[in-house]
């Protein structure tokens, strides 16, 4: 469109449009909030890229958390609590993978876990056995052997080779009917006597960890531990 | 915090041409108040984009007459939804306003009634040109089209508010 358009009409009446038509001001109230507005402190310029990276790190740990290195406990004696535990929570849930029934599988578990028991505790009125099955435990193999209670919590005894490392601290130990004085180990909410026969390693778990609880599994500690006798076979 | 607290005393000194440019657009002072807070709010919150040395009043009156139509025109549409029934998508770009004023601003004269008449786009170049003295390119930019098109507008919005005039005048 050229220059041609805007004849002398044109121009009065943009001229009158200029002149005549009524201007509006802001109001005070709006020009007060408006200088109220810029004079309030603003987010300081790094808050930002300062969230924005931490939300970012934040992301990519959780993304990279199952490659992260574990922390694992140094202490020996609690590294193998934490395994015997971690198969105990295993049969809770799974149950028992190759499920065997004592003292008829003996000889078979005795040959495959390298550990045999001259003497089983097969149950009674409170305990009630449920399975008997190799395992292998912190790179050696052992035998573990499942009860369940009368109040339905599992109860494991696992056995395994006492390694050199294998130090009972008088800290943690606990006297029982005056004549045993196993540890007693906590992990993951459950708890652990753990004790020494021979050169076995043993150990009972359960998640009886109350009070009441603890006083039943130190009946139950007593009732396996009387009438089981384990050795290392060859 | 020096360099914003000048750009924003010299945004501040083109408040009256903003509100003024808002109440021919809105045609309601409260809405008006909105749009220009609206309209400060985004200048100073994007003010990094602002490029020193260009024109800073077109600039402004370029975000506001955005937010306008963002907004407002949405706002419309949306009431025309709700009291019809009917979405009316097909209400044309150019279409004339209502002659009812709805309890909005009274106009004090007959250009002033004409000039509320006209479709936006006419009393944005009307307003930008005319009353406010902005350069072509500069309208041109606020309006986001070419300067053969502003002239072009500016034409046509004399002739249409040139006929208005004259109905008036009979009347």
């Amino acid at each position: 469109m050229s220059e041609e358009l805007r004849g002398p009409d044109d121009e009065a009446l943009g001229r009158r449009l200029a002149a005549e038509l009524p201007r509006y001001t802001a109001p005070a109230r709006l020009r007060v909030s408006l200088v109220e507005a810029t004079d309030r402190p603003r987010r300081p310029a790094w808050l930002v890229p300062l969230i924005t990276a931490a939300g970012t790190a934040l992301a990519l740990g959780l993304f990279m958390l199952p490659y992260l290195p574990r922390i694992e406990p140094t202490d020996p004696m609690q590294q193998v609590v934490r395994a015997v535990v971690n198969e105990h929570s295993r049969v809770l849930m799974w149950d028992a993978r190759q499920p065997k029934i004592i003292p008829g599988d003996l000889p078979w578990l005795s040959q495959e876990t390298g550990i045999d028991l001259r003497r089983a505790f097969v149950g009674d009125d409170r305990l009630t056995f449920v399975s008997a099955e190799p395992v292998y435990l912190t790179r050696q193999r052992g035998l573990a052997v499942h009860y369940r209670d009368v109040d339905g919590h599992l109860v494991s005894y696992i056995m395994l080779p006492a390694e050199r490392s294998f130090a009972m601290s008088e800290r943690d130990r606990v006297a029982i009917d005056g004549r045993w004085r196993p540890m007693l180990k906590r992990d993951a909410g459950f708890v652990t006597w753990v004790w020494k026969q021979g050169d076995v390693a043993c150990f009972l778990v359960s998640d009886m960890v109350s009070r009441d609880d603890l006083e039943k599994f130190k009946d139950y500690f007593v009732r396996v531990r009387v009438a089981t006798e384990p050795t290392i076979a060859y | 915090m020096a360099a914003d607290a000048d750009f924003h005393r010299q945004a501040l000194q083109h408040l009256d041409a903003l509100y003024n440019f808002a109440v021919y657009l809105t045609r309601n002072p409260p809405e008006a108040d909105d749009l220009v807070q609206e309209t400060y709010l985004r200048a100073f919150r994007f003010s990094h984009r602002f490029q020193p040395g260009t024109h800073l009043r077109a600039w402004l009156f370029q975000i506001l007459r955005n937010t306008f139509l963002t907004f407002y025109r949405l706002r419309e549409r949306e009431t025309a939804i709700a009291e019809d029934g009917v979405p009316d998508w097909d209400l044309p770009m150019f279409h004339d306003t209502s002659t009812d004023e709805g309890g909005a601003l009274e106009a004090h004269t007959d250009l002033e009634r004409a000039m509320r008449r006209l479709p936006e786009e006419f009393r944005t170049v009307l307003l930008l040109a005319e009353v406010e003295g902005l350069p072509l390119e500069e309208v041109a930019r606020v309006m986001a089209c070419p300067v053969g098109t502003v002239k072009s507008r500016i034409f046509r919005a004399k002739e249409r508010l040139r006929a208005l005039l004259k109905d008036y005048d009979k009347k």
